[in-house]
């Protein structure tokens, strides 16, 4: 057996004993926790947009008002055929694909979370739904609609979506863009720090950087040693944060869920957006990584 | 004697002169052409910037002014990359030894080639065998911080020569050493300087110099004068 078996190589450089290694550690952690939580914002956001644009920018909704005035069946018998008026006129309307009036089935779904179960809706003046499907990219005046269906029948009235949905989409880009902020300063915090400690750590060292230099290591020799150490203490500090943050995103996620039929609970985070957080160790292990290497190779530009 | 250099020169200066910061130049207009395969003392004052000197041969500083060539390359018009590679054919023994004290004593002394990328088995054998040499193969786990002056030095000097360096530069080497560890140490600069290494040692010893008959390179009033001994005066080193 080799005598020097059991010796065991050390890195030259005892960068593992830095006093910075725990204050990265620590920060790293921190800035991947409200990365994650920031993340998964913007991808809750994205799906909420995608679903609203999905399910309720390419449709309106027409209604019929009850006719009231006259005895139960008769006013039923004429709001239907208001409604019928209605779909018969909307039918003939360019971009238009599919008219859709509502069943009492569908209408009692709609109004049982304000009167409850067991409502007889026949014995109510119910206004007639009409759900209307647009065609993609199609050009419809609004306006111009809702004055010529006034026309066809008085009763009815578009509830368009997209007059309210266009603002509520612009605060969400605008939220979207502020959390996309937010990541890039936290990416760029984390990287104006190890570039300092890296900075730090190379005048420490400059007695061993200098023996080593004499010895023939090339710079990249030396920040081959010091991305070594940052790989460690990004993919430490990486996982410290996802598990702080996947906790905290379930009961942010909860608290929204419990948000009955609002727009909040629309926001979910598919798989791909779970695998995208579950992968920032490896995000925060490349930055960590990447930084302290040129840091490096910069700094040490400046020596012999 | 040492005999076997051919011609090329190994290290070149013209005109070279080193200040620090705006301070006064403390060596002018130095001119030297030393041969492969030559072995020269280098000696001084205290001060007389002896030191200095070895360190732009070693590639630690440029020269103020002037030029110096180290195997064919200016090193002012250099790269990095280059110049670590010259780095790795010359062997340094420093004053102050320069070791790394949070390393073991196999660890410092296979530095140079581990540097190199060399196989971490050939490492092994290679400093096994030459800390055995310089009977330090006891102390080979310990920490150079444990270890006495003697023995920082013999690890200095084994480091300077593991990697068969083509050039070794050497300050003060045997002034820690034991009595009986100076000659051995001295023979193995002999040795390398045989199988080619060209060898410069500073040193104060006259006892050093005059037990081995190598030209003697003196710095004094910041210039630089060669003295040989009557008998080697065809060895390579040149002052022009």
């Amino acid at each position: 057996m080799s005598k020097t078996k059991f010796i065991a190589r050390k890195q030259e450089l005892p960068l593992s004993g830095d006093s910075t290694s725990l204050f990265l550690k620590i920060m790293i952690s921190i800035a991947v926790f409200i990365f994650a939580i920031t993340l998964s914002g913007v991808l809750s956001i994205n799906s909420m947009l995608q679903n609203w644009n999905d399910s309720i920018l390419g449709s309106l909704t027409v209604q019929i008002m009850p006719v009231t005035n006259t005895k139960k069946e008769k006013a039923l018998a004429e709001t239907l055929a208001h409604q019928d008026k209605a779909i018969e006129f909307l039918k003939t309307v360019d971009g238009v694909e599919k008219v859709v009036p509502l069943k009492d089935e569908q209408l009692k779904r709609l109004i049982q979370p304000w009167l409850g179960d067991g409502v007889n809706i026949e014995n109510l003046p119910m206004p007639r739904i009409i759900d209307v499907k647009v065609k993609k990219n199609a050009e419809i005046d609004f306006i111009d609609l809702s004055a010529k269906l006034a026309q066809a029948t008085p009763m009815a009235s578009i509830d368009n979506h997209k007059l309210w949905l266009s603002k509520l989409i612009k605060f969400a880009d605008g939220l979207k863009m502020l959390a996309m902020s937010v990541l890039f300063l936290v990416i760029m915090i984390t990287s104006g720090a190890i570039f300092y400690t890296t900075q730090t750590s190379l005048g420490l060292h400059r007695y061993i950087i200098e023996i080593l230099h004499q010895m023939g290591a090339k710079d990249t020799y030396i920040a081959q040693q010091y991305a070594h150490r940052m790989a460690r203490i990004g993919l430490i500090g990486g996982l410290i944060g996802v598990a702080c943050a996947v906790p905290t995103i379930f009961v942010i996620s909860s608290l929204a869920k419990q948000i009955e039929g609002g727009i909040i609970s629309e926001a979910t985070l598919s798989i791909p957006a779970w695998l995208m957080i579950f992968s920032l160790p490896l995000f925060s292990l490349t930055i960590a990584t990447t930084t302290a290497y040129y840091t490096v190779k910069q700094t040490l530009q400046k020596m012999l | 004697m040492p005999n076997n250099f051919n011609n090329e020169a190994i290290i070149e200066m013209q005109n070279v002169g080193i200040r620090y910061d705006q301070g006064p130049e403390i060596l002018s207009d130095i001119k030297l052409s030393l041969k492969r395969g030559s072995f020269h003392f280098l000696t001084g004052k205290s001060g007389a910037g002896k030191t200095s000197l070895l360190s732009m041969m070693y590639l630690a500083q440029k020269p103020s002014r002037g030029i110096v060539n180290v195997f064919g390359n200016n090193i002012n018009f250099t790269n990095r990359d280059s110049l670590s590679m010259l780095r790795r054919k010359i062997g340094v023994v420093f004053q102050d030894f320069r070791l790394l004290d949070h390393l073991s004593a196999f660890d410092n002394v296979a530095l140079p080639l581990r540097v190199c990328g060399m196989e971490e088995k050939e490492v092994k054998k290679r400093v096994t065998e030459l800390l055995q040499w310089v009977e330090l193969d006891r102390s080979m786990k310990a920490t150079t911080s444990t270890l006495s002056g003697g023995e920082k030095q013999r690890i200095a000097i084994a480091r300077a020569v593991i990697n068969r360096p083509e050039l070794l530069l050497a300050d003060e080497p045997t002034g820690n050493v034991d009595n009986d560890i100076a000659p051995k140490l001295m023979k193995l600069f002999v040795e390398l300087n045989k199988l080619g290494t060209t060898v410069v040692i500073a040193t104060h010893s006259e006892k050093l110099i005059n037990d081995f008959a190598y030209p003697r390179l003196h710095l004094q009033n910041k210039n630089l004068r060669i003295y040989y001994p009557n008998d080697v005066s065809k060895l390579g080193a040149t002052h022009v």
